[in-house]
């Protein structure tokens, strides 16, 4: 599953990473905070939509993104059998 | 929309309460809520800010003003006594409007407050922040957190604007700062200046949020026409 950039801005406003939360390889549940991005004035936390491993990072700190942009990539838990195989 | 207002309080108590309020919004254990206070003399750095943004420490050593550095949006800036901060508490979840909308919100609730009270405060074209006569009386730095509000905004009133020229506001070298009281040439009352900005602010929060309803597009057919 694709975690991507809400729809926080309405315009070509700017876009930073500032800090990720997590790892990769690392178990996330619905709702934690994974990455804090910013724009000029504002601080927006995106929480994970799913539980899940954390399989792929594409962006980190300081670098720019856009709008619905894959931030990461997360192997959900639909089933938790997953978490006993690892 | 519940007020709450904390008085003067030190920057980093007003911090405490503001997560905790943070927290029970997003529980829904509370409904929206306006926080508003003035902070002892403290500077504040935004995720954006660094050291370079100061540009004379020892005036703040010297007078024991503390740094704080926190998880809002922008770069520095100074509180006082005397200047109002207004923290709103607000679940933007099912308002369905973006971040920008809401700082945009902010502005019109300062511009509108101010004029109440004489003062001819502008918003600028691709300058965040409230301005009166060009200089900037009020300053935005927000955080969203499972997209709920909190830090927010804070309005020169009456406090003494002399520590903002040894910063660089909100980052911009050789911004020029006011106060509403600098504008006015007197001291406002701050138990009324208060009573506006709460109310301007519930109801500009009416008018944007509350009669937002998500646009039908309407089909023409041949059994309309």
């Amino acid at each position: 599953m694709e975690l991507r950039l809400p729809d926080i801005t309405e315009n070509d406003e700017l876009v930073t990473i500032t800090l990720w939360f997590v790892k990769e390889n690392e178990r996330v549940s619905k709702d934690q905070d994974l990455v804090e991005v910013m724009t000029d004035k504002a601080t927006f936390s995106v929480a994970s939509p799913w539980d899940g491993l954390i399989t792929k990072i594409n962006r980190v700190a300081g670098e720019e993104v856009e709008r619905d942009e894959v931030l990461a990539e997360i192997r959900e838990n639909k089933d938790q059998r997953f978490t006993t195989d690892l | 929309m519940n007020i709450r207002d904390l008085g003067i309080v030190d920057y980093e108590k007003s911090l405490c309460f503001l997560e905790e309020m943070l927290t029970k919004r997003i529980r829904d254990e509370v409904s929206d809520t306006l926080i508003l206070v003035q902070h002892r003399p403290v500077i504040t750095f935004g995720r954006m800010a660094d050291m370079n943004n100061i540009i004379d420490k020892t005036y703040f050593e010297q007078r024991q003003i503390p740094f704080s550095f926190t998880s809002r949006g922008g770069k520095i800036t100074y509180h006082a006594p005397g200047q109002l901060v207004m923290y709103p508490i607000i679940d933007l979840k099912k308002k369905g409007r973006s971040v920008a909308f809401y700082i945009d919100f902010l502005e019109k609730v300062i511009v509108k407050s101010l004029n109440y009270i004489d003062v001819p405060a502008t918003r600028e074209d691709g300058r965040r922040g409230v301005y009166v006569t060009g200089k900037k009386i009020a300053f935005i730095g927000i955080s969203l957190k499972k997209w709920v509000t909190y830090h927010g905004a804070a309005v020169n009133i009456n406090n003494d604007t002399t520590a903002f020229s040894y910063i660089n506001p909100c980052g911009e070298e050789g911004s020029r700062v006011i106060s509403a009281a600098e504008y006015s040439g007197r001291k406002h009352d701050m138990r009324s200046v208060k009573k506006i900005f709460t109310e301007q602010f519930i109801e500009i929060f009416k008018n944007e949020y509350m009669c937002w309803r998500e646009p039908v597009l309407h089909k023409t057919s041949e059994e309309d026409i």
